[in-house]
């Protein structure tokens, strides 16, 4: 198994945050794990994009080169490097609550969900890269649900326990929606 | 009468004639350092670090284990010996050039750092091994194989004071400059030195002593000569005190 | 115990050196290689030992060198323009018989270049790299995992042939995250009898001189002799590489660091594609493995060296291969993606090899 991923979004919407969450996640399940922050696509103003490999064997090249198999668009302005950056049969999330217009996907699968919309519903837009999150582990299936929910429970409940509940509620509910 | 090991111990070297030439103040430094070492019965433990130029000669005239480090590093090669071994005695010899020239940013910084170490600086005022060029320390006005119409300080810059540069830092602990000019001063001069390692065995901090010697050869002078001109141009800039004293 | 992290490959090679016995290191800040001493100054003290800082690479070089006196186990990490300061002491210890262990972490010169990554440090690393007839043993790790490997044998080359060893890890990898299985504590250079070369006082042995220059000296022309012999026998029984699929490969990439790390997906995808495609990892850039190149394949047609610079290490290449084969070269160095992708890697190789 090799999973190549690039999680996109802008400023404060926890792209990098659920990156760390798969990498966690990725660990505790034994696999090799892959991240690098600043190479291979240009950065721009408050964007971010982590890219993440994960692999049961040794991981060849550490770069994501557009050619992500799972890739995650949070924001209207990072979605454009996601939607080129996807390879040949691999799985392009968009965040259809705030990017208008997604592309036409060729040759790659586009799963089109409202998390912005849907986190409002919870409780918090904030916890929309949650709901992403969830949809991500569900359609890949590159993670367990367990170990989502486990990590979720030790990184956010070290610091901030308050958040351990809304956060698994929002995971559970992208999960449920694909 | 005694012999001569049994009038200067085990620490001088005596079976090795100096490579000094006449009259050079390394040799009476040497023997300073030396008789400290043996008076303090540290032979054993003590580690001479020595630099490029005619002090890097000074450990082969002493029983003691050495290393002869890179030109002006001598004060970095202490600081990482003495991380590694803080149970050594380790001493720096090293001349104006190696201290004050190449090596014055390990100098001052192993100074700051208040490290237990010693260090001597024998200042004659010229690169002696290269053949009497102009050494930071050179004086106003000296002539030197690089300074023929004597050092102009307008563009050649003054002739630098090193233990004063020193003597703001708290984690120096014994600072002092001494001449080997007269036996009053040579007596002076290895109190001070005797100072400057009891300052290191008891871990109290770093200890620099600057002595003033001639150098007859690079200054083209009779050894006579050299020791006036000590007295007559050098003492009177470089003026022998010592300025801090925190090892009682 | 044994333990896998998730760092930066920087603070793996920390972990490493500290598990494998490094009691002191000494470094100056510098980027990409600043997360070495970060790591360093925490987890040292656990270990008994200290991270110094000091005030420049040429005083960090000649702490090491006077530690390493002491006949103890001490380190450093930089990057080029601090590997530049720091060849005054390397040459040294190399003449001096000391042993260290040191990261350069390559980023793009020259000059203070920037601090992208870059492999252009290979001749500087692997020529000496200061003045004098010497030469360092140098390892180039091309993930976090072979960085905790490679420490253990480091070590120990630095103490069986007392000289410093040198890691040459190029920027990008040194800053990737990833996850590596660590060792458990111990000491390798406990393993070794410091006792008749270390500089500990009369106490413990007659005096000894370290002197390093021949001037003045009668064994200037013996040191140089003697380390000749050292080399030779470097050479000969040190050459590290890897190779993969060059049974049968008509065309042959020789990479190192992380584009050798890249190979292993070039030749898969290239031989899915069937084009029949190997790869030779040199592992120690010095001695260079000139052994990998004596029996190619007779399939073999060409070599084709990719490097993130401008063509170093392709002349290590074309000196072991002799003219049997044409050695082609690719790389770049420096801008914002400092090194070919996988993809033109991809392509130029299959450009040459007629497609």
């Amino acid at each position: 198994m090799l999973f190549k991923c690039m999680f996109s979004g802008s400023g404060g919407q926890g792209s990098a945050l659920i990156a760390k969450i798969v990498c966690k996640g990725a660990m505790e399940e034994n696999l090799r794990v892959v991240m690098t922050q600043t190479y291979g696509i240009e950065q721009r103003g408050g964007d971010s994009t982590a890219f993440v490999i994960l692999s049961d064997e040794p991981i060849g090249s550490p770069i994501v080169e557009q050619d992500a198999n799972v890739a995650v668009g949070l924001s209207q302005t990072t979605y454009q490097s996601c939607f080129e950056g996807t390879c040949k049969g691999g799985v392009l999330f968009c965040n259809s609550s705030l990017v208008e217009n997604p592309g036409q996907e060729d040759g790659f699968e586009q799963v089109k969900l409202p998390v912005s919309d849907m986190a409002v519903e919870l409780g918090n837009v904030k916890g929309a890269n949650m709901v992403m999150l969830g949809a991500v582990v569900k359609k890949t299936g590159m993670l367990k649900k367990e170990t989502v929910e486990h990590v979720i429970e030790k990184l956010l409940g070290a610091k901030k326990p308050q958040l351990v509940e809304p956060n698994l509620k929002a995971f559970r509910a992208g999960y449920d929606a694909v | 009468m005694a012999s001569l090991k049994e009038r200067y111990g085990q620490t001088l070297n005596l079976d090795k004639l100096t490579s000094y030439c006449p009259g050079c103040g390394h040799g009476v430094v040497t023997r300073l350092v030396a008789e400290c070492i043996e008076e303090l019965d540290i032979r054993e433990r003590a580690i001479s670090i020595v630099g490029i130029g005619c002090g890097g000669f000074s450990h082969h005239y002493m029983d003691i284990d050495a290393i002869e480090a890179t030109h002006g590093r001598s004060a970095s090669f202490a600081v990482g010996y003495k991380l590694a071994r803080p149970d050594r005695i380790v001493f720096t010899y090293q001349g104006d050039g190696d201290t004050s020239a190449i090596g014055i940013g390990d100098t001052m910084h192993a100074a700051n750092k208040g490290m237990p170490l010693t260090c001597i600086m024998v200042n004659n005022t010229v690169f002696g091994m290269t053949g009497g060029q102009m050494s930071p320390t050179t004086l106003e006005g000296q002539v030197t194989a690089t300074t023929v119409n004597g050092r102009d300080c307008s563009w050649q810059g003054y002739p630098l004071l090193v233990p004063e540069m020193m003597r703001a830092m708290p984690g120096v602990k014994f600072l002092a400059r001494e001449t080997i000019g007269s036996p009053k001063q040579i007596l002076h001069a290895k109190k001070s030195l005797k100072k400057a390692f009891e300052c290191q065995i008891k871990g109290l901090g770093f200890a620099f002593v600057e002595m003033i010697v001639p150098c007859p050869t690079g200054l083209k002078m009779p050894p006579l000569k050299a020791y006036d001109w000590l007295r007559d141009r050098m003492i009177p800039y470089f003026q022998p005190q010592v300025f801090k004293d925190e090892v009682e | 115990m044994a333990e896998t992290l998730f760092c930066k490959n920087t603070e793996t090679f920390a972990e490493s050196l500290a598990r494998c016995g490094v009691k002191y290191h000494f470094a100056y800040p510098i980027t990409p290689a600043t997360d070495v001493m970060k790591r360093m100054a925490v987890i040292l003290p656990k270990y008994g030992g200290k991270m110094m800082q000091m005030e420049s690479e040429l005083a960090v070089s000649s702490a090491v060198a006077g530690a390493a006196c002491t006949g103890t186990l001490v380190a450093t990490s930089t990057s080029g323009p601090g590997f530049d300061l720091m060849q005054e002491a390397i040459g040294f210890m190399c003449g001096a018989d000391l042993p260290c262990i040191i990261l350069d972490s390559m980023r793009v010169g020259p000059g203070d270049g920037d601090i992208v990554g870059a492999q252009s440090d290979y001749y500087m690393a692997t020529r000496g790299g200061g003045h004098g007839d010497y030469r360092v043993p140098v390892l180039a790790p091309c993930e976090g995992q072979e960085i905790a490997d490679l420490m253990p044998h480091a070590v120990k080359l630095a103490y069986t042939y007392l000289t410093p060893v040198l890691f040459v890890i190029d920027g990008v990898t040194a800053q990737t995250t990833e996850t590596t299985t660590v060792p458990d504590y111990h000491d390798y250079s406990a393993e070794f009898d410091v006792s008749g070369w270390q500089y500990t006082g009369t106490e413990y042995h007659p005096k000894r001189a370290l002197i390093t220059g021949s001037y003045a000296h009668e064994d200037g022309y013996k040191m140089n002799e003697r380390l000749r012999a050292k080399y030779e026998v470097i050479r000969e029984k040190e050459q590290m590489w890897k190779e993969d699929s060059i049974e049968d490969a008509e065309m042959i990439v020789v990479a190192f660091g992380i584009h050798g790390r890249m190979c292993r997906d070039l030749v898969k995808k290239m031989r899915a594609d069937g084009k029949k495609v190997g790869c030779i990892r040199p592992v120690t850039l010095w001695p260079f493995p000139d052994k990998a190149f004596e029996k190619l394949p007779a399939s073999c047609r060409q070599i084709l060296v990719i490097e993130m610079n401008h063509g170093q290490m392709v002349d290590d290449v074309r000196l072991a291969v002799n003219g049997r084969l044409p050695v082609h070269f690719f790389g770049k160095t420096g801008g914002d993606t400092p090194m070919y992708t996988l993809r033109e890697m991809i392509a130029e190789t299959s450009r040459l090899m007629g497609e």
